[in-house]
């Protein structure tokens, strides 16, 4: 009986937390007559996947997801790479000043990004990288590397010494004890680092904002906050250029939760 | 050689870090004290005069107040309301608690600019759900505008934002719970403790690192947040809900005036360190103990 009724409460708030969710996709199914309409009705018989296809007719919703996919990839890739070589240095090594760089990398991740975006913006207009696909690349890497070097330093120091030190035994350079014994243990590690890496990139909004000036090269967060306050008369595409967005993280996290979380907890209760 | 391996590895991460968050947090610190302008760059020094025109600005005041609130009283919710779920959680019912886990950790998940677009057509004043819902009940009318009025927009958005941030403490408290010594609960039943007892006995005192370092990492977050605001509201109306980053934008790349944004963002940047300190001093302290 406790039992029953726990589980409704649970679910009941279930469906009150996913409420938003809920009614965007609602939303993103109804034709905008259906929309604009007072009372608002969560099924209509009218409901179609038109808006899903008219979003990337009316608005540029192909290339936005083309920039976004260009340019969390690319900051993945880079994270990952000097990321896994910090985070190898500071797990594998004892060298004065250890402390003092941990310190630098831990501090920069609190840095609020209005601190830093006005010489930001004049560095790269300067450069010649203000709203290219290079320079939001090279500043998401920057945004992202303090948090991956520290989840990753995290997975690293699971990883017993004694098999990295048979290896170094056996022959292997310091690298390629790296490449051939370490990495591949830490695989499910770096595979939820890199899940965040690419969520940080896709979901990250104020950068890209500011970073970026043309359709062609601005990411889908940039696209769905500008238009909210612009285009209020097609809420229906919106609705669905939102949850389109959404459906790569939610797949990517369900995928690897677990290891995800186990990360997180580990590297915060260190 | 073998010496500066260690430090090898670590120079393509430095060299980001130094180039893109340190270099410019150094020259904006140079900017703030100057006299610049968008177009024609930086002209000479200023002094203290860009800090001045922020501090006698009194929509500076009225965002830094703004700001508080919506880090400290939104935190402190999205704390309550997180531990409330790990409770939940935590009775262990078997297969529903991981479904029900994971559609709680959704708004988690979805980009705060969606979560933005998704409250606010949710509190839309003629076609959203909750105004129907709010006149059904006869609590407000239909056509109340939740984000328009100056009374009620920055509320709506602390909203918005703790609904993204629960999970995250949710997730926290949850491990934080599931690694409380059952021996506790044990002795404490024999003993004939009621539950509430219990809990504030047993489980609360078990929980207060996890709950420091929450609360000052969502402080620090939301001092910091941008996404919700912009998105739901820019600040507006009438500045009711303008907050410190965006007021950042707002100066630099709407009234173009760099050397008063530079200067907000180092009055930004010096908050933030101070409860960075607080965190760092936070997490070593629990560590000794």
């Amino acid at each position: 009986m406790k039992k029953v009724l726990i589980s409704t409460l649970m679910i009941v708030l279930a469906l009150l937390v996913l409420l938003p969710v809920l009614w965007t996709v609602s939303t993103s199914l109804k034709p905008l007559s259906e929309v604009n309409r007072c009372p608002p009705q969560w099924v209509s018989p009218t409901m179609s996947l038109k808006p899903y296809s008219d979003m990337f007719f009316y608005l540029p919703f192909s290339t936005y997801t083309l920039n976004s996919l260009i340019v969390a990839s690319s900051s993945t890739i880079l994270t990952l790479l000097f990321g896994s070589l910090a985070a190898f240095s500071f797990s594998r090594f004892t060298f004065a000043g250890k402390r003092i760089f941990l310190l630098i990398f831990l501090l920069s991740q609190m840095l609020p990004g209005a601190s830093v975006i006005i010489p930001l913006f004049q560095l790269l207009q300067k450069v010649g990288l203000y709203d290219t696909y290079c320079g939001l690349i090279l500043v998401h890497t920057a945004v992202l590397l303090p948090f991956v070097i520290w989840l990753l330093y995290g997975f690293f120091q699971t990883i017993p010494r004694e098999i990295e030190d048979a290896a170094l035994i056996d022959g292997c350079s310091r690298m390629t004890a790296l490449r051939k014994v370490i990495l591949p243990l830490a695989l499910p590690g770096i595979g939820a680092t890199a899940l965040f890496s690419f969520l940080g990139s896709w979901n990250e909004f104020f950068f890209a904002l500011i970073l970026t000036s043309s359709d062609s090269t601005r990411t889908i967060p940039v696209g769905i906050g500008l238009f909210v306050g612009e285009y209020l008369d097609v809420w229906n595409q919106m609705a669905a250029a939102a949850i389109l967005f959404s459906i790569p993280p939610l797949i990517l996290f369900t995928l690897t939760r677990k290891t995800f979380i186990k990360g997180l907890v580990a590297g915060a209760s260190k | 050689m073998k010496k500066a391996t260690p430090y090898l590895l670590l120079v393509p991460a430095l060299l980001f870090t130094v180039f893109i968050l340190l270099y410019p947090l150094v020259q904006n610190l140079i900017n703030s004290f100057s006299d610049v302008s968008m177009i024609t760059g930086r002209s000479g020094w200023a002094g203290l005069r860009n800090y001045g025109h922020i501090f006698e600005d009194s929509l500076f005041w009225s965002s830094f107040r703004n700001t508080s609130v919506y880090a400290v009283v939104g935190t402190v919710l999205a704390l309550v309301i997180g531990l409330g779920f790990a409770l939940l959680l935590n009775l262990k019912l078997g297969k529903i608690n991981t479904i029900m886990g994971c559609l709680y950790t959704i708004p988690w998940v979805i980009s705060p600019v969606v979560a933005g677009f998704a409250w606010k057509w949710l509190l839309n004043d003629n076609f959203g759900v909750v105004n129907y819902w709010l006149a059904y009940l006869g609590v407000a009318k239909v056509g109340t505008t939740w984000l328009g009025n100056p009374g009620t927009a920055l509320f709506c958005v602390m909203l918005a934002r703790i609904w993204q941030f629960y999970p995250f403490a949710m997730v926290m408290f949850l491990a934080g719970l599931q690694s409380i010594p059952q021996e506790q609960y044990e002795a404490a039943a024999v003993d004939g403790a009621t539950m509430i007892r219990r809990f504030f006995y047993i489980t609360l005192p078990n929980l207060k690192t996890v709950s420091s370092v929450l609360l000052v990492l969502g402080v620090i977050w939301s001092f910091n947040d941008f996404n919700m605001v912009f998105v739901m509201t820019r600040g507006g109306p009438m500045n009711s809900s303008m907050v410190l980053p965006v007021l950042v934008r707002e100066f630099s790349f709407v009234h173009f005036d760099l050397g008063k944004g530079s200067a907000l963002s180092i009055v930004i940047f010096a908050l933030l360190t101070t409860l960075s300190f607080l965190y760092l001093k936070t997490v070593s302290r629990e560590e000794t103990l």
